[in-house]
């Protein structure tokens, strides 16, 4: 049999990804995810001194204990085969890429195994954030200077 | 079936809580004298949804939330209800935010009738909050 | 070219150990032993990988009432790097030893080698078989084993198993080796390491075509033709193969894929069960079992493997396979 022959058989079984129904899940839990990051931040509003600006990180930490927890108990990873891109994309997803690599490596050691390949997920993930937040501050300022928009 | 388990006291709690929003969306607490007018700037605004002023000594504080859509612009927005009345009340000293725990913070103090004395701390307290930085 | 074997050496025993997930196997009643920890109470998950590889071999010894001084060599492999599990278990069990890479296809590989030193005279008996653990080979090939990452369907369970069988001289009351054909490396581009029984078939498919074509058989001759780990879909490309070469699909009924039955129906292992001890946990339980029972006469056993590393798959090379078989009969 011919690769090209093979390969129009390959498209024929192998079954489409289910797009529509894997959008709506993902939709659905990391919409939930976002509604219990924002009870979290009103929760610190409400009874500590933290304001709409300053209370960011101590959610951002709430959050990523939960999905410490989750993590830690095997069951992200289930969260994560039903929601797919609904649980990656809120920072427990980044949560749970970095404790999930410091489980693994334990058996490595601290500083070799957890330290050298904490951020083997999540690294990419801090780089390319970090690139494109200058780029676009760049872009701005550019803009800015130029007097189209205003800071 | 299990996620619409989970999603519906989410549902209910949420109905609930813009159940009791829908009270009063404007308040003034404090000398009485220029209620009228300090509700008419404000009302003036149409990104404006519910405002709590505070008035003490020759000092104001303005907390307001504003609507859902207008929350992009919430800095602009912000600066431009200051600069409105800096220019109304230029004698006195006004502090606008549009900040959510200001805007609790302001409801306490009103429902909790909280006294002179004490107001004038408590405000600053709020005023070094809303500035703070991350 | 396909390799008889004039002296026809026999399975004398087998032994499978499988971990906690092994248990909802619908081949788990023929196992002779599953743990509740897949770490083998070791430290590590490739301590306890190497734990399971020596206890496989400890049943088999058992059943044939041997001990590891009357045994002439041990083949064997893993997919862990450089396959410390196996290396680290030859130490222990102290026997001579040559580690064999087929990825996957290991678990007939041995038996091939195993079978070629028993038919040379250099062998009474001898271990071969191969193995895998699910959270060593996942953390190497894919992501830590707690990320959170959406599998497709077409996506393969590596299990956590290792089976081994004892090779020895002919001996009637056992199934015998008559025949082997070890597979050439295949690569019809596929290069989604998500979905190997795409880039597995077509290795299955021509190793079982040469071997039927040089021995001169054809599919009916065989009670079971079992294929290793090729999953649900592999299994169905490979039914596919078949049928555009011109078989009615009637005469596939012998064809059968353990990856694909490993774990019965269940939508949590997507296309099915894979890894090295996929294939060997089955061929050497329910196939030996089967045949000693009398169920089978005549089974070709195909192992498949592919042949990909993390590393190629990132640097964008396609997936070679290869699949290695066995024929087996039984008086």
């Amino acid at each position: 049999m011919e690769k090209e022959q093979y390969k129009q058989l390959e498209q024929n079984v192998t079954p489409n990804p289910p797009y529509f129904k894997n959008v709506a899940k993902a939709f659905l839990v990391g919409g939930l995810i976002c509604t219990i990051g924002q009870a979290v931040s009103l929760f610190y509003m409400t009874f500590f001194d933290f304001t709409e600006a300053t209370v960011g990180n101590p959610t951002v930490a709430t959050m990523i204990f939960f999905a410490m927890i989750l993590t830690g108990f095997g069951l992200y990873k289930k969260i994560g085969q039903f929601a797919g891109a609904g649980s990656a994309v809120p920072v427990t997803g980044f949560g749970n890429a970095v404790i999930s690599a410091a489980i693994e490596h334990r058996s490595e050691g601290l500083v070799l195994g957890v330290g050298g390949n904490l951020f083997k997920l999540a690294g990419s993930v801090v780089l390319f954030g970090v690139v494109s937040a200058f780029f676009i501050a760049l872009i701005k300022f550019i803009l800015v200077t130029l007097g189209v928009v205003s800071w | 079936m299990k996620l619409l388990g989970m999603m519906l006291p989410l549902l209910v709690s949420l109905s609930l809580l813009s159940g009791c929003g829908e009270k009063e969306k404007f308040i003034v607490y404090g000398s009485p004298e220029n209620e009228k007018e300090v509700e008419a700037i404000l009302k003036e605004q149409d990104f404006v949804d519910k405002t709590t002023v505070i008035q003490y000594d020759n000092s104001m504080l303005v907390a307001v939330q504003i609507k859902q859509w207008d929350k992009w612009k919430k800095a602009k927005l912000e600066k431009k209800l200051q600069k409105k009345f800096d220019e109304k009340y230029p004698n006195k000293d006004v502090f606008v935010s549009a900040d959510y725990k200001i805007f609790y913070e302001a409801n306490k103090i009103k429902k909790e009738q909280v006294e002179d004395n004490k107001l004038k701390d408590k405000i600053k307290k709020l005023k070094k909050l809303a500035k703070e930085e991350t | 070219m396909v390799i008889v074997f004039q002296s026809k050496p026999s399975l004398i025993a087998g032994g499978v150990v499988a971990g906690p997930l092994e248990k909802r196997s619908i081949f788990s009643q023929h196992f002779d032993a599953t743990y509740d920890d897949e770490r083998w109470q070791m430290k590590t998950n490739e301590q306890g990988h190497r734990k399971m590889v020596e206890e496989a071999c400890e049943f088999a010894m058992k059943k044939a009432g041997v001990k590891n001084k009357d045994i002439d060599y041990f083949m064997g492999g893993d997919l862990v790097n450089q396959m410390t599990p196996t290396n680290f278990a030859a130490r222990d069990l102290d026997i001579p030893f040559i580690g064999l890479f087929s990825a996957c296809a290991t678990s007939i590989s041995s038996v091939i080698v195993a079978s070629l030193l028993t038919e040379v005279g250099a062998s009474n008996l001898a271990l071969a078989g191969a193995s895998s653990q699910h959270n060593a080979v996942e953390r190497q090939f894919r992501y830590p084993i707690n990320y959170g990452s959406q599998k497709p369907q077409t996506a393969q369970w590596t299990v956590t198993a290792a089976g081994y069988a004892l090779v020895g001289k002919h001996h009637e009351e056992y199934p015998s080796i008559e025949a082997a054909t070890i597979g050439k490396s295949v690569d019809y581009g596929m290069d989604d390491p998500f979905h190997m029984g795409a880039a597995m078939a077509p290795a299955a498919f021509q190793t079982i075509q040469s071997h039927l074509e040089q021995r001169n058989q054809k599919i009916y001759h065989y009670d079971l033709i079992l294929t290793g780990d090729l999953g649900q879909l592999g299994i169905k490309l490979l039914k596919g193969m078949f049928v555009e070469s011109g078989i009615k699909s009637e005469e596939l009924k012998p064809l059968r894929d353990a990856g694909a039955e490993f774990y019965g129906q269940d939508e949590t292992f997507q296309s099915g069960a894979s890894g090295a001890g996929c294939s060997a946990a089955v061929f050497f339980s329910y196939v030996i079992q089967q045949m000693r029972a009398g169920t089978y006469k005549r089974v070709l056993l195909v192992a498949t493997g592919a042949l990909l590393s993390p590393l190629s798959f990132q640097q964008g090379e396609t997936i070679p396979c290869t699949a290695h078989a066995i024929e087996i009969t039984m008086k």
